[in-house]
């Protein structure tokens, strides 16, 4: 059992957490809605399993991964339910060009752009360049091969820079 | 280290770019970049990606959190048990979609005045305040005067930071409370000044601070009051605030801040020792 003040520098480390993991959380779901739900189921997990963290390393790390497979859980259960219809992006290679991100509403429209990418780009994105992580230890985040990544990565960057050309554009 | 011979040539930029290469395919790399101007254009296409999705990702963490979330995560058994009943009322039913109605339900109850204190959800939050506001009246008012105060674009305090040693005298003489104005700049606080208010009929400092986000957070303290132990602090969450109180000497004090900071129990510790 995690003693009472770790457990509570465990919470308060998790609140400060929270707006990264929901940015996380956006770039899996590509869905407001969908990533406030996994962020919640998220944090309900951290704290139930809190006295499996060891205190090393990245909090959000161990966060992330957790945030990842049950994302992955869910999308297999709406899988299910929607009669095998949906193909896991985890499994996926080729990446799906549709852009789902189109549901969510948002005001910022340089975050709709980036929800709008394709599925797999922006969390790999968002992992090493953001947040720093290796290619190593974004693939353990996402569950993909660090080489997956890296062509991930390579991909956003384009996609980024033709979406600055874009805005570019409109804004002259 | 990625072994990248035989693919594409931006996706070995791209790891260039991360540092991933090993040196030999970096070497490599940076003669093709010397003498290559499409190599180097597309370097830059890239990089230029890099800095653009920086600045769209970091916009991401300005977006709220979601405080039924917060509150859960604070008060939840183990921090302050005597709340736990509120904490354990607040659980959010999962994959139940409340955090838009709960964010919606906030809003429309701030903008009605939020006397009522507590601001919980709608349909899953059907809590009403907890025995601990009847205590300590004096700390729900000044969770109202907060609201009202930290929006003030001009008059956020009475007598500005730059009077310092004044506002030690005035209100140590109003408020019967002798005490230092905490230096909270490495908490990323700046002290903007302060006001006199009134709570429960007797009169309360309030020492006011912004964060680099423009949050306003206020110390707030009168003569006497909870009877808190020294040195033991509870927080309470009311909707958008957080109030962490403790007692000492013979006055009582309370910090108030937005309850989204994780940190605020940290400052209110800081401020405590130096008050």
């Amino acid at each position: 059992m995690r003693p009472a003040a770790n457990m509570k520098d465990f919470r308060r480390d998790l609140v400060g957490l929270l707006p990264k993991l929901r940015r996380f959380a956006l770039t899996l779901t590509r869905d407001a809605k969908d990533a406030d739900d996994l962020v919640q189921e998220a944090c309900e997990r951290a704290i139930t399993r809190s006295q499996l963290w060891n205190g090393e390393g990245r909090l959000e790390s161990w966060v992330y991964a957790m945030t990842r497979n049950l994302w992955v859980d869910e999308v297999r259960k709406r899988k299910v339910r929607g009669g095998g219809s949906m193909v896991d992006i985890f499994d996926q290679d080729e990446l799906s060009a549709e852009p789902s991100g189109e549901r969510a509403v948002y005001a910022n429209q340089l975050q709709k752009m980036i929800l709008c990418m394709p599925e797999g780009l922006a969390s790999a994105f968002l992992l090493v360049n953001v947040d720093g992580y290796s290619y190593r230890e974004a693939a353990d985040i996402l569950g993909i091969p660090a080489g997956t990544v890296m062509s991930r990565l390579s991909t956003a960057r384009l996609r980024l820079a033709a979406m600055l050309s874009e805005d570019a554009e409109r804004r002259a | 280290m990625q072994q990248t011979m035989g693919l594409a040539l931006e996706i070995r930029l791209s790891a260039y770019i991360d540092g991933e290469l090993p040196e030999a395919e970096k070497s490599e790399l940076d003669a093709l970049l010397a003498r290559d101007e499409n190599a180097r254009a597309l370097l830059q296409t890239l990089r230029a990606g890099s800095a653009f999705g920086n600045k769209a990702f970091d916009d991401f963490l300005h977006d709220p959190v979601p405080l039924a979330l917060v509150r859960q995560i604070k008060q939840g058994p183990g921090i302050t048990p005597r709340f736990a009943r509120v904490a354990t009322a607040n659980l959010p039913q999962r994959n139940a979609r409340v955090w838009p109605r709960l964010a919606a339900a906030s809003v429309v109850l701030l903008f009605l005045g939020g006397a009522s204190g507590f601001i919980l959800g709608s349909t899953v939050n059907t809590d009403v305040p907890g025995p601990e506001a009847a205590e300590r009246p004096w700390v729900q008012e000044i969770a109202d005067s907060h609201r009202i105060y930290a929006r003030q674009k001009r008059h956020l305090v009475e007598v500005p930071a730059s009077q310092a040693a004044e506002i030690e005298t005035w209100l140590a003489s109003s408020v019967g409370v002798a005490f230092n104005i905490p230096d909270l700049s490495p908490k990323g606080l700046t002290f903007e000044g302060a006001r006199l208010l009134v709570a429960n009929g007797k009169p309360v400092a309030q020492l006011v601070y912004r964060d680099r986000d423009s949050n306003i957070f206020a110390i707030c303290f009168q003569r006497n009051g909870s009877g808190e132990q020294p040195d033991q602090f509870s927080e309470t969450i009311r909707g958008d605030l957080s109030l962490v109180t403790w007692q000492k000497d013979k006055a009582s004090f309370v910090l108030i801040g937005p309850s989204s900071d994780p940190a605020l129990q940290d400052i209110a510790q800081t401020a405590a020792a130096v008050i």
